[in-house]
């Protein structure tokens, strides 16, 4: 299959990509230094700086996050490559307002490798810079080493941010960070291969007539290739392996997230939410929160991830905050 | 004729290395298509090319400084993972190089080597067998010390550990991916060489031909 994108020069797709978002959102992100995307308006002195880092061609993944409330810089690798520990650097330098940088790097070795040595150079400096690794995506295993980052860096962005931005302390900010993500479960889905926006190339290859649960955001093979299933059949099976995982028990209270993979429709995504809502009121498990649409997507690929996280009073709280964001406005 | 690696001995090597990877980028991402994305040949570039300018604007008579502004420049590139290793490689380097030192001799440069590789364990605990970078590395310091133990000269040396590091790079071929992106796709990975211990294989290809090239015209490294 030819590759079918309105790009111009292959080299060029990041950094055009990022002005255009800057451009398109001028009251909340601006593109500054090497390509950073940072709040327009930078955070008041004295609060915790918020800052993460990933390959691009996952849009609005990750930089439409960045806003009040939310991050304060995202550092853009290439297409779907980790961007260096440099310009990581650089963001914790531009992020810190003198109460440290909480980064949070979804786990994919080459994220986990810059964000090592961001760490490194950062302790040498003498700045205060913590981290979070979010690790949800349940196809990996039992080891969390093992499971990667998929858009349960959404919630972590969220209820972090939201403290960072009421002025809690980055242990504080760390905390909350930590008992989202260990009460968030992702698991993902394909039907149809994506191309590699400036190599041409689909990432995996796919029968017409299957499906593969647990497929990664680039590719990397899942566990449950099969025949395709309908939206019910699907919702179900998903649901029901990550309600299991995460051990959610009658009476809890859970923010579901349905994320598009790029060339899954909003009609489709409404379909297998609808269905999670009827499982999740027949265990009785209160659907708490949610959202429907594209969080962080990987080209055209057909597919889409269900996430699910365990909510408490507190993280409903943080939740529920006010953010202001390109793709995640709260008010 | 004592010898010894200089700073210029050095550029020379780091410049034909990044030359390497330039040529031969198209053929990395068709490696790494098979069990990747395909784009590691692109990523290497970029690596090479920061390589390249750090050549060009390296600090004058201190080779701890040149390995340095090598490491940043690979540091600055984005190049997924293997920008990250390969910095630490550079940056590891650095650190076993003694304070203001104008030239190395084949055993300073050995535990130069020996101190690049210890930097790029402490970011990945794959080894030999792994199917990643680490089977060309590992070898090709191994047999670039056992050769400076035994008393050869810089040249041979390198030349063994370039031969090391492409004969790790090849046995890859028969391995199934263990480590990064690659290792999901496990059996499909088995039948190709690794992208990037073919990398580092180029790189130790291109440190041999640079200080042969250099010591040709020159009569010293």
């Amino acid at each position: 299959m030819r590759m079918k994108k309105f790009i111009n020069r292959p080299e060029d797709i990041v950094r055009e990509l990022l002005e255009g978002m800057a451009l398109a959102h001028p009251h909340q992100v601006k593109l500054v230094g090497s390509n950073l995307i940072a709040r327009a308006t930078p955070k008041s002195p004295g609060k915790v700086g918020m800052v993460t880092l990933g390959g691009s061609g996952h849009e609005p993944g990750l930089s439409g996050f960045v806003g009040e409330g939310l991050l304060d810089v995202s550092v853009a690798g290439e297409i779907f490559a980790a961007p260096g520990p440099l310009r990581c650097l650089e963001a914790v330098r531009l992020a810190e307002r003198g109460a440290g940088v909480l980064l949070v790097v979804l786990n994919h070795a080459g994220d986990v490798l810059s964000s090592n040595i961001t760490l490194e150079m950062a302790a040498r400096e003498g700045w205060n810079v913590r981290r979070i690794l979010t690790h949800e995506d349940i196809a990996g295993g039992r080891d969390p080493a093992d499971r990667r980052g998929l858009v349960g860096f959404l919630p972590v962005y969220k209820v972090a941010g939201a403290a960072a931005e009421q002025g809690r302390s980055l242990e504080r900010c760390l905390e909350l960070a930590e008992r989202m993500e260990r009460n968030t479960r992702t698991l993902s889905v394909a039907l149809r291969t994506a191309t590699h926006p400036a190599t041409g190339q689909a990432i995996f290859e796919l029968g017409d007539d299957e499906m593969e649960v647990g497929m990664g955001q680039h590719g990397e093979a899942g566990t449950g290739r099969m025949k395709l299933k309908t939206a019910d059949e699907t919702a179900e099976l998903m649901l029901n392996m990550l309600l299991d995982d995460l051990e959610v028990k009658a009476g809890e209270e859970l923010l579901v997230i349905v994320n598009g993979a790029g060339a899954t429709t909003l009609m489709e995504l409404f379909i297998l939410f609808r269905r999670v809502h009827q499982i999740l009121a027949e265990k009785n498990i209160k659907l708490a929160r949610a959202k429907v649409g594209e969080f962080i997507t990987t080209q055209e690929q057909a597919g889409f991830q269900l996430m699910i996280s365990r909510l408490d009073p507190e993280l409903t709280g943080f939740w529920d905050a006010p953010c202001d964001a390109p793709y995640f406005t709260v008010r | 004729m004592t010898d010894r690696l200089s700073r210029n001995g050095l550029l020379s090597m780091a410049a034909c290395a990044a030359r390497q990877i330039r040529e031969h980028h198209a053929c990395l991402s068709a490696l790494d298509s098979v069990a990747g994305d395909g784009d590691h040949g692109s990523a290497m570039l970029r690596s090479a090319e920061k390589i390249e300018r750090a050549v060009a604007n390296a600090p004058e008579n201190c080779l701890r400084a040149c390995f340095e502004q090598i490491a940043w420049g690979v540091f600055d590139a984005d190049g997924g993972a293997s920008s990250s290793l390969l910095g630490s490689f550079f940056l590891g380097m650095r650190d076993g190089v003694p304070a203001n030192a104008p030239s190395l001799d084949c055993r300073e440069l050995a535990a130069a080597f020996q101190s690049g590789l210890r930097a790029m364990r402490k970011q990945t605990p794959a080894e030999v067998g792994d199917k990643t970078m680490m089977d060309a590395l590992i070898p090709a310091v191994e047999a670039f010390s056992a050769a400076a133990a035994k008393g050869e000269d810089i040249a041979a040396s390198l030349a063994e550990a370039a031969c090391a590091a492409r004969s790790g790079a090849e046995a890859t071929r028969h391995l199934t991916a263990r480590y990064g992106r690659a290792r999901w796709l496990g059996e499909k990975t088995r039948g190709h060489p690794d992208a990037g211990a073919t990398s580092m294989a180029l790189l130790f290809e291109g440190f041999s031909e640079g200080l042969r090239s250099r010591k040709g015209e020159t009569g010293h490294a």
